[in-house]
């Protein structure tokens, strides 16, 4: 047990900064990107034996992250279908704000805040792939070939899904800002 | 106008996907590691004690598996004792009496025994 949890730790140590960006990138939130890093270490503590070796431990890890952001954003799109009943009520859903991720001037961080709510809408549009693809390729330290491996796909299946992203990406903003 | 306007909206459009590129790195809590291996304790004890009651169920399960294996075990052999018994029983008297019937047979009859009827004369002394 000991020695599991000595590699355990190391583990930890290695890759606790880049699941938890891993996991923020998706959901935009510093205390929903912690917990999820916690449920993603917890997850590799449990299936550390089960772990077969088929791909790099950090693909495998990675890959566990980006399952639970998923699976925590569709948990988020469900509690927000009761999120107007939570209004009229007067109960505020403090996991569904959005954390100023920048140093500015208040106006600045405001400004920013409400668009990153709207590119966190526009993207929850996408396809999961699609989303996991574009996501991951905006943050530093995911090649092409990591984000094919953690997809189990191919690069150029990566990249096809990175530009359809963009393009759908850019249609729904643009449709929101003609509109706004 | 339209021109000037749609411009406007793909500014804003190109601003907003940029965010992602400009979205700054979080540092990790210091407290991220200690809650961790806290989470990871309870985590390990809890499973234990499942294991621990997993074992202890499947052996009383075992237990009583075995005590009802114990039961059917000594009653078939009971009935099955008893079916033989029977059947014993049955062989030999049929045994004894095809014997009884062979040596009662007139053929092999030495004498002809009559019950005569109990008097003075045949009294035996």
């Amino acid at each position: 047990m000991t020695q599991k949890k000595e590699l355990f730790r190391s583990l930890v140590a290695e890759h606790e900064e880049m699941v938890i960006n891993t996991c923020y990138r998706f959901v935009f939130n510093r205390q929903d990107a912690e917990d999820l890093a916690q449920d993603v270490f917890v997850e590799v503590f449990r299936s550390l034996e089960k772990f077969r070796e088929e791909s790099k431990l950090s693909t495998w890890i990675y890959r566990i992250a980006v399952t639970k952001s998923l699976d925590h954003l569709r948990r988020l799109k469900r509690i927000k279908r009761f999120g107007t009943l939570k209004r009229i009520i007067g109960i505020e859903d403090t996991s569904a704000e959005i954390a100023a991720p920048f140093n500015e001037n208040p106006a600045e961080a405001l400004a920013n805040k409400e668009r990153i709510k709207i590119l966190q809408e526009a993207l929850n549009q996408l396809p999961d792939n699609q989303k996991t693809a574009f996501i991951l390729s905006k943050q530093d330290g995911y090649g092409h070939q990591e984000i094919a491996d953690i997809l189990k796909t191919s690069v150029s299946a990566v990249e096809s899904l990175v530009h359809r992203a963009k393009k759908n990406l850019h249609a729904k903003l643009y449709t929101y800002y003609k509109q706004h | 106008m339209i021109k000037k306007c749609n411009k406007n909206i793909e500014a804003e459009v190109e601003n907003t996907i940029h965010l992602l590129d400009d979205l700054q790195p979080l540092e990790v809590h210091h407290q991220f590691r200690t809650l961790l291996m806290q989470k990871i304790n309870n985590e390990y004890y809890h499973e234990l004690k499942q294991v621990n009651n997993g074992f202890s169920q499947f052996l009383d399960l075992r237990i009583a598996l075995m005590a009802l294996l114990i039961i059917i075990n000594f009653f078939s052999g009971l009935l099955l004792f008893q079916n033989n018994d029977k059947q014993l029983r049955e062989g030999i008297s049929e045994v004894l009496d095809s014997r009884n019937n062979d040596y009662t047979n007139h053929a092999f009859a030495y004498y002809d025994q009559t019950t005569l009827p109990l008097t003075d004369d045949n009294r035996i002394p």
